[in-house]
């Protein structure tokens, strides 16, 4: 199989669970020529940059920082190479390369060439199919009791990993959540006037 | 403190007045009592010393550990298939490896074996709920014509529940209930506003009694015989450095440390119990060291069995004599037998409306309970005994986010401030004796150290089933009650073992043709012995058991140096 066919392949989410060893183990040594970013394990240069570019835009800069100052990329890149089985890390990297596709076909250019509006529109596409591959994926579960060990569609696991990643880091928890291990205070019912 | 060979003197070679096997929530009582009462006690642990200042994680931030609190998942789908489905990221430490550590069942009788092998024992992360158990459970069995009777009634241990309870520091509200009686309490946690709420909805709404009241918890409000009182970070389960929640680390071997009679030997994996068939007495146990292999003997007058439910009656299995072929003090072929676990996990969830302007500060290590409402006023038709509900109320966090469509600004400062308020109950139910849930050993399968593993033969049956069923009743009724909204009623279920509350493997009782020990812990068959862990529970009552392992040790303590310096064993 060529190098095109594998990544047209991996491109088609729906194609995916047909996906074989072979072509799994080439798209691995594909990947791994195309490994640059220095400290990263799953994520090439590129693929990074696209994860970092959504990660920011789902939980952006404002007056506290945002996914990218949190390094929410290098959290998605551990989770990539070293807790999501093969399967799960070559679904989350089809959709990757799947959000290349859409901006190509729809603005002419990769993904993170796109102008922040242009981001955004995508953006919001995918969180609608999200949200409907969420459900469905809830009512799949509920029947067969065999939850998955993540979300089936990309940006539904884009934005958890994110989510996990922000939250749990050093920034979100301390600056944006304002929380601390061990707290100044304790009650049970308090007014949140008189808290700040 | 509790280090290697620390602090006592042997009399001659391996030898002491009394040995404890187990160093967690009962071999510790058993460790104090014998040492302060003047018994030179050797405690022997299957496991690893504890350093509180080195093991304990509690405010190991969530960016200080690998995963972020998803766990190791694919190491651990390797060597802890088992001991994966309890813990956290931090303290998965605390629990076996599974391949060390082998137990077999048959493929449809499926059981989860969820334990440390640790000074300290699973008391370092136990849930810490503390309840008594009433007359209502001592006199079940006779009443209802199961099992067998207990030896001993409500009178008999209250002073021994004071006893411990005064030591250990339990948390909680005085109700006044016969059913459930009070411990000497600790001022009680706080509610938070949904469970105010709650508490407030249910009161006198249902003919059978139900009612609310704050988590009764051996965690120190205030404190406490040189321990420090609770600063609400949260995760007790990964230990607690101001030893504000009672573990045999934090309390009860530094008390018999302090004795200067106490040595506590980690590593020492006991094979066997030594029968001296002229004395019909033991003489010691045989021991393999858990770094070397050595097998090694130590001798001793008494010895105090509180290795776990499952651990000790493997042992008394694999300690056979011409005189107990089928296991040692087994001679009314019931040792192994009657094993029960709470069922859990059956209740219901909702979303409280309002109180959004108010919080919870702090993270509460603790929940509500609502004690056991059924066949207390009225005969409930479907079936004997009943379930109390554990859980709480808690705002969504921001985990919610992922569920929820949207990004960007406002999606972030929406995730800033907490979510509705949601509840939850998760009812904790009684389970049976029944002579068919055994343990046996198996003679194809031996753990790290050549010791024959146990089989696990254990089920639940229409008793428990038809409890399952009413609890997911009962706790949609609660909420509803309480003016909830998306309700969803839960009947899942438990796997035998998932309680973590095993025990009647070695059970009391008044006759030695149906039971293993006497009213006072003490074997029928083997003087010397006594079994204080959860094995010797006769039934199981629905509440969370700990409390009574740690009060029947103390007493069995008390009678045994008792008779000892009356010459009299």
């Amino acid at each position: 199989m060529e190098r095109r066919e594998v990544l047209k392949l991996l491109a088609s989410a729906a194609v995916l669970p047909a996906l074989t060893p072979d072509a799994f183990s080439m798209f691995r040594s594909i990947h791994a020529g195309l490994a640059e970013a220095p400290g990263l394990k799953a994520l090439n240069s590129h693929q990074d940059a696209t994860v970092t570019i959504i990660a920011e835009l789902i939980l952006p800069q404002t007056d506290t920082p945002g996914a990218k100052a949190a390094k929410v990329n290098e959290f998605i890149d551990l989770i990539l190479a070293e807790w999501y089985d093969d399967a799960t890390t070559a679904r989350f990297l089809a959709g990757l390369a799947d959000v290349d596709q859409r901006s190509e076909k729809l603005f002419g250019k990769q993904f993170v060439d796109c102008t922040n509006a242009q981001q955004l529109q995508l953006m919001k596409v995918l969180d609608d199919e999200a949200a409907v591959a969420r459900k469905q994926q809830a009512t799949a579960e509920a029947i067969s009791r065999k939850p998955a060990i993540a979300p089936l569609n990309f940006f539904g696991m884009m934005k958890k990993l994110t989510l996990l990643g922000y939250y749990t880091s050093q920034v979100g928890f301390e600056v944006e959540l304002h929380k601390s291990i061990i707290p100044s205070s304790h009650a049970g019912c308090v007014a949140i006037t008189g808290v700040a | 403190m509790c280090r290697h060979y620390g602090g006592g003197v042997a009399m001659a070679a391996n030898t002491y007045d009394a040995i404890v096997i187990g160093s967690g929530m009962s071999g510790g009582w058993a460790a104090k009592e014998l040492t302060e009462k003047g018994m030179q006690t050797l405690v022997l642990e299957a496991g690893r010393s504890i350093v509180p200042e080195v093991d304990y994680v509690e405010h190991v931030p969530p960016w200080g550990v690998k995963f972020r609190g998803l766990r190791d998942r694919k190491a651990e789908s390797i060597n802890r298939p088992i001991q994966s489905q309890i813990g956290d990221e931090w303290n998965a430490k605390f629990f076996v490896d599974d391949k060390e550590n082998p137990y077999t069942t048959d493929s449809d009788k499926p059981y989860l074996f969820l334990r440390g092998r640790h000074v300290g024992g699973r008391s370092v992360m136990w849930g810490r709920q503390t309840y008594r158990l009433s007359d209502l459970d001592f006199e079940a069995n006779l009443k209802e014509g199961l099992g067998v009777d207990w030896p001993i009634r409500y009178k008999d241990i209250e002073p021994w529940y004071n006893y411990v309870e005064d030591f250990i520091g339990v948390s909680g509200q005085a109700e006044g209930l016969p059913h459930l009686p009070d411990s000497k309490f600790l001022p009680p946690m706080e509610m938070n506003c949904a469970e105010l709420a709650v508490k407030e909805a249910i009161a006198g709404k249902f003919p059978d009694g139900r009612m609310m009241t704050i988590g009764r918890v051996a965690i120190l409000t205030e404190s406490h015989r040189g321990r420090a009182a609770c600063h609400y970070c949260g995760p007790c389960q990964r230990g607690c450095i101001t030893r504000s929640y009672f573990s045999s680390v934090n309390s009860t071997l530094p008390a018999a440390q302090e004795t200067g009679k106490l040595t506590l030997r980690p590593f020492s994996v006991v094979h066997s119990l030594i029968f001296d068939s002229k004395t019909r007495k033991i003489t010691g146990v045989r021991v393999i060291d858990g770094q070397t292999r050595e097998a090694m003997e130590f001798h001793a007058r008494i010895v105090f069995l509180c290795a776990s439910t499952l651990e000790s009656a493997r042992i008394l299995l694999n300690s056979t004599t011409p005189e107990f072929p089928n296991g040692l003090a087994n001679s009314s072929g019931e040792l192994g037998h009657n094993l029960m676990d709470h069922i859990f996990k059956g209740g219901a969830t909702g979303t409280i409306p309002g109180h959004e302007d108010h919080i919870q500060m702090g993270n509460r290590p603790n929940g509500i309970y609502v004690p056991r409402f059924r066949n207390i006023k009225q005969k409930h038709p479907a079936f004997l005994r009943g379930y109390g509900f554990q859980g709480g109320g808690h705002r969504e966090g921001w985990e919610r986010g992922s569920d929820m469509p949207g990004f960007g600004v406002d999606f972030k400062n929406m995730l800033k401030n907490p979510g509705p308020w949601r509840f939850n109950f998760t009812g904790f139910g009684e389970c049976l004796p029944n002579h068919d849930n055994h343990l046996e050993i198996d003679k194809n399968k031996v753990d790290a150290w050549g010791i024959p593993a146990l089989k696990i033969n254990c089920q639940w049956r229409p008793n428990e089933l038809a409890i399952y069923k009413d609890m997911s009743v009962t706790a949609a009724e609660m909420l509803e009650a309480a003016g909830a909204k998306d309700i969803v009623a839960s009947t899942a279920q438990s796997l035998p073992g998932e309680g973590i509350h095993e025990m009647g493997s070695a059970r009391m009782g008044r006759d030695p043709k149906t039971s293993v020990l006497n009213e006072h812990n003490q074997a029928h068959d083997v003087k010397n012995l006594f079994v204080t862990d959860g094995s010797c529970m006769v039934s199981s009552a629905c509440v969370n058991p700990s409390l009574t392992y740690m009060a029947l040790t103390a007493r069995a303590c008390d009678y045994a140096v008792g008779k000892m310096k009356r010459g009299e064993l």
